[in-house]
């Protein structure tokens, strides 16, 4: 075996390994890093990064990118605490009208992006703060408590008495957008189109359908783990998910997802959420707190698109 | 590139030639200093330099006009001369002088353009123009020019063979690379010839013919340029009427089964907007689409492919190809939703697709999981058109089929038109290269300035009664 074969395994596998070297790390730096109940913290806490993190990397992999995330997450968490908490709906219903208006908010950004061809990047940041005014105008600034186990189940049941139910969903979902991206038609036309959008509309490709309908899948997601986080923690005001575009970006860009389209892989994307979710956990039990946090996610960006820049020389 | 040894004199245009791969790019980076050469020397004015930086190149007085033009496209043509110019390195810009001095460069090479237009306003050839000039005030001793008339018309060639005849009388030393060996006739004094990386031989032009060019460029002898082609049936399969839209007016023409139909016409004179309309990439505003005999109304290019229209684009990079995907992906992306069992992708059947394509078509690539981008012009051409013909179409639509792909890969590609033709398919094809177009063809229809000028048959085919229709004459 050549350098060059071994140097292509250790790209592919680098993730893996910074994951258990980050273990590793951690284990030997605190005793209460390597128990169960921690490793099943970073898991439960990480759900709703991976299924936001799965939306990003479908917009990225159209060719887009999505900054209002959060505060689609925030609105829809409000939303769905308010009418279950404050009008008594049933939760079912609520999550429903839920996920549908994040579906909406999301085909509303690639539609805008279509309309006003202009990058997805600064038309997000855009109706970010429309989505934060819808957000503060259902909440009233208030925070939403009182809701009922049925609810509360999504983000802290377990099945079999051990299993997280969240967990499930999580799998359930990343099972799914991996096949759907990977081994389907639709998913093809959806690298396609990000790859290079003139190549692919002379191709036959309905372009701009397939980037709208990009953003409508986020978006779903997007409202998932809404009601995940808010099902774990058990409230919701609106601040709840927002800040979650840059973990999102970050974990993608670390995975080697294309900027411009076209490039990605879910399962790497996956591991880079846990690597960002290990080292907070772990910086958070060694004593560094949230602040330090910020700059170690900062320098993981810069870090992963200095090794990027340089493999693609 | 292995041990290849050339000398250049002051004030003569060199040809350097060879197949796509035979390492002409890699000479000219060398003297460009972009890359650095693992051993040998270059001496430049008798002295000797292992290799060179960039900014040494510059310094030296190599300047080298790349076949993609590099330049500033929001800055004003002014601009763009003097960009870098070390004495014009001021605190302050001074424009009015600049402005002065690029328009008397221009008049230099003829060019009347508004010093202060921006570039991304104009043509191909006057921006290689504004590359010469910047050349000339970098006092450039070396000129390199990289397949120069590749992408300008007749008329705008013409007026490039002058302004390397001014170069070269000014004591500028040109080094002159093309894929047309015609035009090295008229320009060009001694001709170097490479071949995978070997150098062959150095001569002068006079002591040449274009059949020892090709010979000494592909190894062997070619005798015939175009192959012949069975005649065509008499069933019409397109019928256009009066066809506005995308900038062209009024088109009007019948192809037969089995019929290769050429497009003339100057850059901008609309074939490839027409070609757009009729394929459903652009908007057609006005006239009647028949295929056979029934009428059709595109709305995208989704419908032109389902109505059995296949593209091969005239760029093949950005719009060709994904020059970043294997070759197999490219192959199916066209047909994918046939490839699949209940919107899951068959990878089996999608592997044979490809298979079978690349024998067909012969693309020499070891694996099939090759990335398109790391193979030739000539093979990248032909993933392009494995694409569209996997859509399995009746109509094809050849925009520049051989754009930047050396003679041993061109005449495969005219070998297959030629069968698809047999087997009853209709092709449309545009080109820039006269000759290509004049020996394709059964019939060919001129454009100028969105009309249809003319349309000629085989028998009335010459230059120069196409230049003239084409420039409306």
């Amino acid at each position: 075996m050549n350098t060059k074969k071994i140097g292509k395994i250790i790209g592919d596998f680098a993730l893996p390994i910074m994951l258990v070297a980050l273990i590793v790390f951690f284990s030997l730096m605190s005793p209460a890093f390597l128990t169960p109940l921690n490793l099943k913290n970073i898991l439960v806490q990480n759900v709703h990064v991976a299924v936001c993190a799965c939306a990003v990397m479908i917009i990225m992999i159209s060719g887009g990118c999505d900054l209002s995330i959060g505060y689609q997450m925030s609105v829809a968490a409000v939303l769905v605490t308010k009418l279950i908490s404050v009008n008594g709906w049933p939760p079912y219903l609520a999550i429903i009208l839920g996920i549908a208006l994040c579906s909406l908010l999301g085909t509303f950004n690639g539609y805008m992006g279509i309309k006003l061809k202009s990058s997805t990047m600064i038309i997000t940041l855009g109706t970010m703060a429309i989505f934060q005014g819808i957000s503060y105008l259902i909440s009233g600034s208030k925070t939403f408590h009182n809701l009922p186990d049925s609810f509360m189940f999504l983000g802290q049941g377990t099945v079999f008495g051990f299993i997280p139910v969240s967990v499930l969903i999580m799998i359930v979902i990343v099972v799914l957008v991996g096949f759907v991206m990977g081994k389907t038609a639709i998913g093809r036309k959806v690298y396609a189109a990000g790859d290079n959008p003139e190549a692919a509309r002379l191709a036959g490709l309905n372009v701009s359908r397939i980037k709208i309908l990009s953003f409508t899948v986020a978006g779903v997601l997007v409202g998932i783990s809404a009601i995940l986080l808010a099902a774990r923690s058990g409230s919701a005001d609106s601040g709840t998910g927002v800040g979650i575009e840059f973990t999102g970006i970050t974990a993608c860009v670390l995975s080697g997802v294309a900027l411009k389209g076209g490039e990605g892989t879910l399962w790497k994307v996956i591991v880079a959420v846990f690597v960002l979710g290990v080292l907070a956990n772990g910086m958070q039990l060694i004593n560094l707190g949230t602040y330090p946090q910020f700059i170690a996610k900062g320098v993981i960006m810069l870090g992963s698109l200095y090794l990027t820049s340089r493999n693609a020389q | 590139m292995d041990n290849v040894s050339i000398s250049f004199e002051k004030g003569e245009v060199h040809a350097l030639i060879g197949e796509n791969g035979a390492g002409k790019s890699t000479f000219i980076k060398t003297l460009s200093g972009a890359i650095t050469p693992t051993s040998g020397t270059i001496v430049f004015e008798g002295k000797e330099y292992s290799h060179l930086e960039p900014r040494q190149a510059i310094d030296l007085g190599i300047a080298v006009v790349y076949q993609e033009l590099i330049q500033f496209e929001a800055m004003s043509v002014a601009d763009n001369i003097f960009m870098g110019v070390k004495d014009e390195e001021g605190f302050i810009l001074d424009d009015k002088t600049r402005v002065e001095k690029s328009r008397e460069l221009l008049k230099i090479f003829d060019c009347h353009v508004d010093p202060a237009t921006l570039i991304r306003d104009l043509s191909i050839a006057n921006r290689q123009i504004v590359e010469l000039a910047k050349a000339i005030v970098k006092k450039a001793k070396v000129v390199v020019m990289d397949e120069p008339t590749a992408a300008i018309t007749m008329a705008e060639q013409e007026k490039l063979y002058k302004v390397v005849k001014q170069l070269k009388e000014s004591g500028v030393t040109v080094i002159y690379i093309s894929h047309r060996l015609e035009e090295l006739f008229i320009i060009c004094d001694r001709v170097s010839v490479l071949r995978d990386g070997q150098y062959v031989t150095t001569c002068d032009i006079k002591d040449l013919t274009k059949q020892d060019m090709i010979k000494y460029m592909v190894g062997r002898e070619l005798t015939n340029a175009y192959p012949p082609k069975a005649p065509h049936s008499d069933e019409v399969i397109m019928e256009v009427d009066n066809v506005s839209g995308n900038g062209v007016h009024d088109i009007s023409f019948k192809l037969h089964k089995g019929e290769i139909l050429g497009f003339a016409g100057l850059v901008g004179a609309g074939r490839t907007e027409l070609m757009h309309v009729l394929y459903g990439a652009a908007k057609k505003e006005a006239g009647t689409i028949k295929i056979n005999g029934k009428e059709v109304n595109f709305r995208s290019t989704a419908d032109g492919m389902k109505a059995g229209i296949g593209l091969i684009p005239e760029d093949r990079k950005f719009q060709g190809c994904f020059i970043d995907k294997p070759i197999f992906w490219n192959n199916s992306i066209s047909c994918i939703d046939t490839l699949t069992k209940a919107g899951v992708v068959d990878t089996k059947a999608e592997m044979k697709l490809a298979q079978e394509y690349k024998e067909r078509l012969k693309t020499k690539t070891p694996t099939l999981t090759q990335l398109t981008s790391g193979l030739s012009g000539g093979n990248q051409q032909k993933v392009v058109i494995a694409k569209a013909l996997a859509a399995l179409p009746e109509i094809l639509i050849f925009d520049e089929p051989t754009r930047g792909i050396d003679i041993g890969a061109r005449y495969e590609i005219y070998l297959l038109m030629n069968e698809l033709a047999e087997q009853g398919k209709a092709i449309l094809m545009v080109s820039s290269d006269m000759e290509e177009l004049l020996g394709m063809s059964e019939r060919i229809i001129v454009l100028h300035e969105g009309h249809q000028s003319a349309e000629l048959q085989k028998q009335e085919f010459s230059q120069e009664k196409v230049l003239a229709c084409a420039s409306g004459v």
